[in-house]
């Protein structure tokens, strides 16, 4: 990958739900072969921004551009009428808690997730990596999701998200209800991946988890993005002791 | 009446309401639409099948296709109407199950209005062999019945089991939520459903018409007959829905011998009332977490 | 602005000061507060006031107020209030809703008055089979709406206790009298059989094993010769209507025999639904009955005996009805009759007695009076069910309701994508914050904040480490009067670790007694070094904010 392309350019964003605004006019980058980290508090608008990019909210206006490609809509028109075109442009999105099929199998979860053609074509392949990745999920191929603990739920959620031929992952806190072991493991596990030249935003409450792992930390306050300003006058950005 | 030969008919006639039930079942569990037009959908493919032979060809296989192609057809014409516009809005499966009435109402009064309440027969679409097996005569129309509703039915779920828009279909069937998430669009989704159960529905009638007449209200107890297959079987359940379809049969076959034909109806209803007594949610019972209805 | 800066120091005649000075750029706060302060968005009148008309009096007053027997109600709903600007007693009917109906009731009762004569005959059938289908559909309104139980074999029931009679009265001569009681005897049985499978099935099951019930009635009487296979239904039954009479009294006597079964039928719903029974249902409706049965309610109970109460009504309309017609056609157990009886329901309005009644009058409208059109009628009335699904949410009275929803949810959307305010606190910290000051000073604060951090620039810094102390360019003295007026909580500060030599910038804690805390472990090297970067550290955190 020589230089640096963008993947999704967010404009002026602002979305909610009914008379709730919960997104407030957010300019947000990312480029290609990034990880970045998204940080914020219990309802400061982390999920809504990801869904807001997936075209999941109940409102929202202003530019999403992925790829180049414009997905932002203005009118409201139903949340998750155009979700599907836009996973089709390369976004895979991770959302928080079990979104999962309770009555497939492992196996044909993650299928699923090979929705574009091509993947679809290789998703013997593409499952072999992500079985390297989480390697508890070799045993379980056979067995229907629903029975999984919580854990292993959570492997094969972002398996199935990892599985898609996209250039842009949203992980909606990964590590959100495991036990404090397990949530490093599913860190380590999104750390591991090899993005190419894709991109990966994670969403989390706990800073220490991404702390010098991801390339970038964002921190998200009331809607709205701080601290992207700093890199300008050349502070070193040294945290308090 | 000799026992072999009612089993026989008993057979055909719950393969036949068999793929009508698997088609309910489909409908229900994978788009949620209780689809109460297949009465219409049942008589609407019949009366294709009936102007292809009329006018095109009375060749077997043609009028079976002509028959499932109208069924298809009336399947996108029925999600276009009842599932594309409030899939999304509130109360939808109280509002689809009242839709999909209406145009049962709409449908079956257009072919009144247009074909007239005269019954019409289709030419025989498998020849008119027979095979003697010892005592028992199977004639072809039988046997095509049964070959063929079997082989379209495991040629549907074997579609479904392995190819992509199968797992699209069952992916929604599970969570609809998680689907569009995937990528998967719900309302192409509803469309594939809806022309290939409206298919089955196609292949039920021209089977049907090789004993029945095409009338424009005949969709009227084929649909029901289905419909408390899949009931029986537990809506959303295929495999529950193969096994009502053969119980039923059985009962109707033991009915007929012992009682006579006209409490039929009434043990059958008493035998459905019993399993959903016992198991509210039919034989199958649907998977637990699969949706809540 | 302005690039040359005025020394004050000039006129005191100090060494070294020059009268103007070139000062770096800088753009005016005026401008930043202008921008925050004005706003394009159109601020629309939030909520909405709805009108009432005030009638004169105190409605409130306790001693002479109309209850009607035997419940301690009153006709109308009536609230009575001071007006607080002209201090006058006034009314205000909160629910008109019964006045519709007396004048709704009032206007069927008179209106064989004025139907005209060529019509009459016509009208008249067509609003006697509106009075029963009203009352059946009343009926059905109550096990749907009220018991919620999907049960499609409402027709069936009827159909039951029609047959039954009709067979009783030709076989055993039973008087007219006599038929709608047995028929609530029949209601009673076949209500008391088909509530069995209501008690385990939920919802669309049972609403798909009735409709099979009703297949099942309708392709058993139809087999067997005891109910007159051949004829096409049972005739011959006594009837209430004398046959002496001439024809017109007739009709006039079966419009208003079918009129007061209707009002029976209301006052059953009124009875069941609006009293506690109803009450306890509503506290139940679909999918939340886990909640109900947690607050104690019963809700099985209460449905089972909603629907066997309704069956029998339906059983004494059956029993009516062969009174009425002479007998029963197989037709009642037909699928169309059943799907026209949901399309009366669907127009008018699942869960209201209002949309029963309109609903069945649209529909009874529709079906009689264009009867010379043959089945198109049907698909007329077809359409408009199918339209009605598709659109309307609650039926016909569910339009302004829906209408209003609507608008307020648009307006809403609207209202917050225009909003250009807010961001600075979540919406329920600005809920739960006591000082609202605080809110407004939050903004002030983002404000003031995007403004400095314009004002930064390489220059400005090079001032400040050029004379951290002393008089400063504009742009830098905002900047420093904003950081020192920042509060003491993790203030920063320069401790002296050993004087001239040595300084480091600690945080204040804020608390007396506690101490601040070490920041970072560089040691400045002079008390000017240490300054600079105490406001390298503000600057920073300012950006960063």
């Amino acid at each position: 990958m020589t230089g640096k392309r963008e993947i999704l350019n967010v404009k002026g964003l602002s979305a909610g739900y009914g008379p709730m605004r919960v997104i407030h006019d957010l300019d947000f980058i990312v480029y290609s072969g990034e990880r970045v980290g998204l940080v914020g508090l219990n309802g400061h608008g982390k999920s809504t921004l990801f869904y807001a990019i997936a075209g999941l909210t109940g409102w929202q206006r202003g530019s999403v551009c992925l790829n180049g490609v414009e997905v932002g809509r203005t009118r409201s028109q139903g949340p998750g009428r155009y979700t599907h075109l836009i996973v089709r442009q390369g976004l895979a999105l991770i959302p928080q808690g079990d979104e999962i099929f309770h009555g497939l199998s492992v196996e044909d979860h993650l299928d699923s997730g090979a929705f574009t053609p091509r993947a679809w074509r290789e998703r013997a392949e593409r499952k072999k990596r992500i079985l390297e990745i989480f390697p508890p999920l070799v045993k379980l191929m056979h067995v229907a999701v629903g029975r999984l603990s919580g854990g292993e739920r959570r492997m094969v959620s972002i398996g199935r998200g990892l599985m898609a031929e996209a250039s842009l992952f949203l992980v909606d806190e990964p590590s959100l209800g495991l036990a404090p072991k397990i949530g490093k493991g599913v860190m380590d596990a999104l750390m591991s991946v090899d993005l190419g030249g894709s991109a990966m935003v994670i969403a989390e409450q706990n800073v220490a988890l991404l702390e010098g792992r991801v390339h970038r930390i964002i921190s998200m306050h009331v809607g709205k993005l701080k601290g992207e300003a700093s890199a300008k006058f050349g502070f070193e950005t040294t945290r308090e002791l | 009446m000799d026992f072999g030969f009612i089993l026989i008919n008993a057979l055909v006639l719950a393969c036949i309401y068999g793929t009508l039930a698997i088609g309910i079942s489909i409908t229900w569990s994978s788009v949620g639409l209780i689809n109460l037009s297949y009465g219409f959908i049942f008589a609407a493919s019949g009366y294709g099948a009936w102007l292809c032979a009329q006018y095109i060809s009375t060749f077997g296989a043609v009028v079976l296709m002509a028959g499932i192609l109208t069924g298809a057809l009336m399947g996108l014409l029925v999600c276009a109407l009842a599932f594309i516009p409030i899939h999304d809005k509130p109360s939808f499966t109280v509002r689809g199950m009242i839709a999909t009435l209406a145009i049962n109402l709409i449908g079956t009064q257009t072919l009144m209005w247009y074909f007239g309440p005269r019954a019409k027969s289709l030419p025989e679409i498998f020849g008119s062999w027979k095979i003697h097996l010892g005592h028992i005569v199977l004639t072809a129309d039988k046997i095509g019945n049964i070959v063929a509703s079997i082989v379209v039915v495991t040629l549907v779920l074997q579609w479904m089991r392995s190819s992509r828009r199968g797992l699209e279909i069952r992916a929604m069937m599970m969570n609809p939520h998680a689907a569009a998430i995937v990528g998967i669009g719900v309302r192409s989704t509803g469309f594939y459903v809806m022309a290939i159960t409206g298919g089955l529905a196609g292949l039920a009638a021209v089977l049907l018409s090789q004993t029945y007449y095409i009338s424009p209200f005949g969709g009227l107890t084929p649909m029901i007959k289905g419909v408390s297959i899949a009931l029986c079987g537990g809506l959303g359940s295929v495999r529950g829905a193969a096994i009502a379809a053969v119980l039923l049969g059985l009962n109707e076959a033991i009915t007929s011998v012992a009682l006579g034909g006209q409490y039929v109806l009434i043990t059958q209803f008493a035998f459905i009332i019993l399993i959903l007594l016992v198991r509210p949610r039919g034989i199958a019972g649907i998977l637990d977490k699969a949706r809540e209805a | 602005m302005t690039n040359s800066w005025r020394n004050p120091l000039y006129l005191w005649d100090v060494k070294d000061a020059v009268e103007e000075l070139p000062t770096i750029d800088y753009v005016s706060p005026q401008e930043v507060w202008d921008r925050t302060r004005s706003s394009d968005a159109v601020m629309l009148p939030v909520g909405r006031l709805r009108y009432y008309y005030k009638w004169s009096g105190h409605g409130a007053a306790l001693w002479n107020r109309l209850r009607y027997w035997p419940t301690r109600r009153r006709v109308l709903n009536i609230r009575g209030e001071y007006n607080p600007k002209t201090l006058r007693s006034e009314k205000t009917i909160v629910d008109k809703r019964p006045i519709w109906w007396l004048l709704g009731l009032l206007a069927l009762a008179l209106a064989p008055l004025f139907v005209p004569a060529d019509l009459q005959n016509t009208l008249l059938t067509a609003g006697a089979t509106f009075g029963i289908y009203a009352a059946i559909n009343l009926c059905w309104m109550l096990i749907i709406g009220t018991a919620g139980i999907y049960s499609l074999a409402t027709y069936a029931v009827v159909g039951v206790s029609a047959f039954g009679t009709a067979y009783l009265s030709i076989q055993y001569g039973i008087p007219w009298y006599g038929l709608p009681f047995i028929g609530a005897m029949i209601g009673l049985l076949s209500g008391l059989i088909i509530a069995i499978p209501a008690t385990r099935l939920d919802g669309f099951y049972y609403a798909l094993l009735t409709l099979g019930l009703n297949e099942l009635c309708r392709v058993y009487a139809q087999q067997s010769r005891l109910f007159g296979s051949s004829t096409g239904g049972l005739y011959g039954a006594d009837s209430y209507i004398p046959q002496s009479w001439d024809q017109h009294s007739q009709s006039l006597l079966a419009y208003y025999a079918c009129f007061v079964l209707m009002i029976m039928a209301l006052c059953l719903y009124r009875l069941i639904n609006g009293r506690r029974i109803g009450r306890i249902l509503r506290m139940a409706p679909e999918k939340r009955e886990a909640f109900a049965e947690a607050t104690g309610v019963d809700y099985r109970r209460a449905r089972i005996f909603v629907f066997v109460i309704s069956s029998i009504g339906l059983g004494f309309i059956g029993g009516f009805y062969t009174a009425h017609f002479r007998g029963v056609a197989f037709s009642i157990f037909s699928f169309d009759t059943v799907l026209l009886g949901l399309a009366m329901l669907v127009i008018g309005g699942l869960g209201r007695a209002e949309g029963a009644v309109v609903g069945t009058a649209i529909v009874i409208l529709l079906d009689k009076i264009l009867i010379s059109m043959g089945p198109v009628r049907l698909l007329l009335i077809g359409v408009i069910m199918l339209g009605v699904v598709l659109f309307l949410r609650e039926g016909l009275f569910g339009v302004k309701a829906q209408f209003r929803a609507w608008r307020d949810k648009k307006k809403s959307e609207r209202r917050s994508t225009r909003a250009v305010k807010g961001g600075e606190m979540l919406p329920e910290e600005v809920t739960e914050t006591k000082n609202k000051d605080l809110s407004y000073w939050r903004r002030y604060d983002k404000m003031q904040r995007d403004y400095l951090r314009t004002l930064i620039s390489s220059e400005l810094i090079e001032e400040h480490q050029r004379s951290p102390l002393g008089q400063h360019s504009e742009p830098l003295e905002r900047l420093l009067l904003y950081f020192r007026r920042a509060p003491m909580a993790d203030k920063y500060a320069i401790a002296v670790v050993e004087p001239f030599k040595a300084y480091r910038i600690v945080a204040l804690s804020g608390h007396r007694g506690v101490a601040p805390r070490v920041v970072e472990d560089r040691i400045y090297g002079s008390q000017n070094e240490a300054y600079h970067g105490v406001f390298l550290r503000r600057v920073q955190d300012l950006l960063e904010s």
